[in-house]
């Protein structure tokens, strides 16, 4: 059998099993918490539309009433254009929810697992998307 | 829907490649110029219970496709995405029409067995790599820092997204530029195989020193001197050697193959094929470094991790860079 290491190199890199959690360019797992789960109510105050990972930074305003900036990690911007998504698309002052974790050293970080407008709508989608038209998420 | 319309006619595409022939460049070679899109949903190796089973039928193909995103599964093996919102979702993207099970060809579909020395290379990397993947930026994968992403070959693989590449030609050379952390390959070509020699033995490179020539429409990439330090395949030696033939079989489609052997690795060569399309779109740039927050938080993450932990369980901190 060929050794685990090089079998998860090719694999792993190339996101190759469709079976497989596909893999991006860095760790997830090294960089988040996944016990460290977070939910973002904020205005959007500036889009990184940058490789490897977008980023997106929104002013949360928390109980007692002191704004936080938070940055949220995004996909690569040639897969969010390719489905229609430019770094036009979220104007600053947009509110949005994040859904997501934060990161392993505390800090206003974050991994964006869901983002959705605040009407509902879920960012992102494309247009032949599988669930587009479906059932919205709950918040 | 469209992947119906694109995988019912692929069929015929195939028949009428060996009738195709491909525009000339100004200098008469054939032309593969352009921006081309590699992706794929099919894997490498071939899942374990399609067998010997080589094709999907079209309709198998389709609905493979459309399997791609099965619910959330945005936290498996951690912290991750919903794959439904960042692109990564393998029904959201499009992909050149391929009926293959994997993309190694033949009845096994799997990468060969490795040498019992390459299993033993395996296993002492691994263990002068525990415990201190995260000590510093050097400990981290080439493509985390930015410096070289491994599915850019020589051979190319397609990853989970960003599988664009534009070639361009002029007079004696090829060159294949790769979205994903900007990499360009410039391949010396000649009339034949053998025309200008690989550079001495004692010159070895990450993605190794490629020679082109033209068999027919067909370019032969012959690439060797790679340095051993496994970039592409964590156990391949300096002897690794691939062989790339890219076919235009179409207007808008290229036939991509390539050929591994390592008998210092694997027990025999592989090969695997992979359909490129035509792209409308240009090539992003990709400044990786401006852009790599992800280093920074990973290794501040793994400092705060650290200081959670009792000292006594500390490793200590430097070790050979990957």
């Amino acid at each position: 059998m060929m050794k685990r290491r090089a079998r998860n190199l090719l694999l792993a890199a190339g996101g190759l099993l469709a079976a497989a959690p596909l893999c991006a360019h860095h760790s997830f797992a090294a960089e988040f918490d996944a016990d460290r789960p977070v939910k973002l109510r904020g205005k959007v105050t500036k889009v990184e539309f940058i490789n490897p990972h977008s980023w997106i930074h929104i002013d949360v305003t928390g109980p007692d009433g002191k704004i936080v900036n938070w940055g949220v990690e995004g996909g690569s911007p040639n897969a969010l254009l390719r489905l229609g998504f430019t770094k036009t698309s979220l104007p600053v002052g947009t509110e949005i929810v994040v859904d997501g974790y934060q990161a392993k050293d505390n800090s206003d970080r974050a991994v964006g697992k869901d983002l959705t407008l605040a009407d509902g709508r879920r960012l992102f989608l494309g247009g032949s998307a599988p669930g587009a038209s479906g059932p919205e998420k709950k918040y | 829907m469209r992947y119906w319309f694109v995988l019912l006619l692929s069929a015929p595409l195939v028949l009428n490649a060996q009738r195709w022939l491909p525009p000339l460049t100004i200098d008469g070679q054939p032309d593969l110029q352009g921006v081309w899109n590699f992706g794929s949903n099919v894997p490498l190796e071939r899942p374990d219970n399609l067998g010997a089973k080589e094709f999907y039928t079209p309709q198998e193909a389709a609905e493979k496709l459309k399997q791609g995103f099965q619910g959330d599964r945005a936290v498996t093996g951690g912290a991750h995405y919903d794959l439904s919102q960042f692109g990564l979702d393998p029904s959201q993207a499009t992909y050149p029409p391929n009926l293959r099970t994997s993309l190694i060809v033949g009845p096994e579909g799997k990468i060969p067995p490795e040498t019992p020395a390459a299993e033993q290379r395996d296993a002492a990397d691994t263990a002068r790599q525990k415990g201190h993947e995260f000590d510093g930026p050097e400990n981290r994968p080439l493509g985390e820092r930015c410096i070289l992403f491994p599915t850019v070959g020589p051979p190319m693989l397609p990853f989970a997204y960003n599988n664009n590449l534009q070639i361009f030609q002029s007079a004696g050379y090829v060159a294949i530029l790769q979205e994903i952390v900007h990499d360009v390959r410039v391949i010396p070509i000649d009339g034949s195989l053998g025309g200008r020699p690989h550079l001495p033995a004692t010159i070895r490179q990450w993605r190794g020193d490629s020679r082109g020539h033209w068999e027919h429409n067909t370019l032969v990439v012959d690439t060797t001197n790679f340095s051993g330090q496994g970039v592409f395949f964590a156990s391949a030696t300096e002897s690794l050697h691939v062989i790339e033939r890219f076919t235009r079989t179409a207007e808008d489609t290229l036939l991509y193959e390539f050929t591994v052997e390592d008998p210092a690795t694997w027990v025999r060569p592989w090969t695997a094929q992979l359909p490129m399309m035509k792209d409308p779109h240009r090539i992003f740039e990709f400044a990786c470094h401006e852009g790599n927050y992800g280093m920074a938080n990973t290794l501040s993450g793994a400092r705060a991790a650290d200081a959670l932990r009792a000292p006594a369980d500390r490793q200590p901190s430097g070790t050979k860079p990957q």
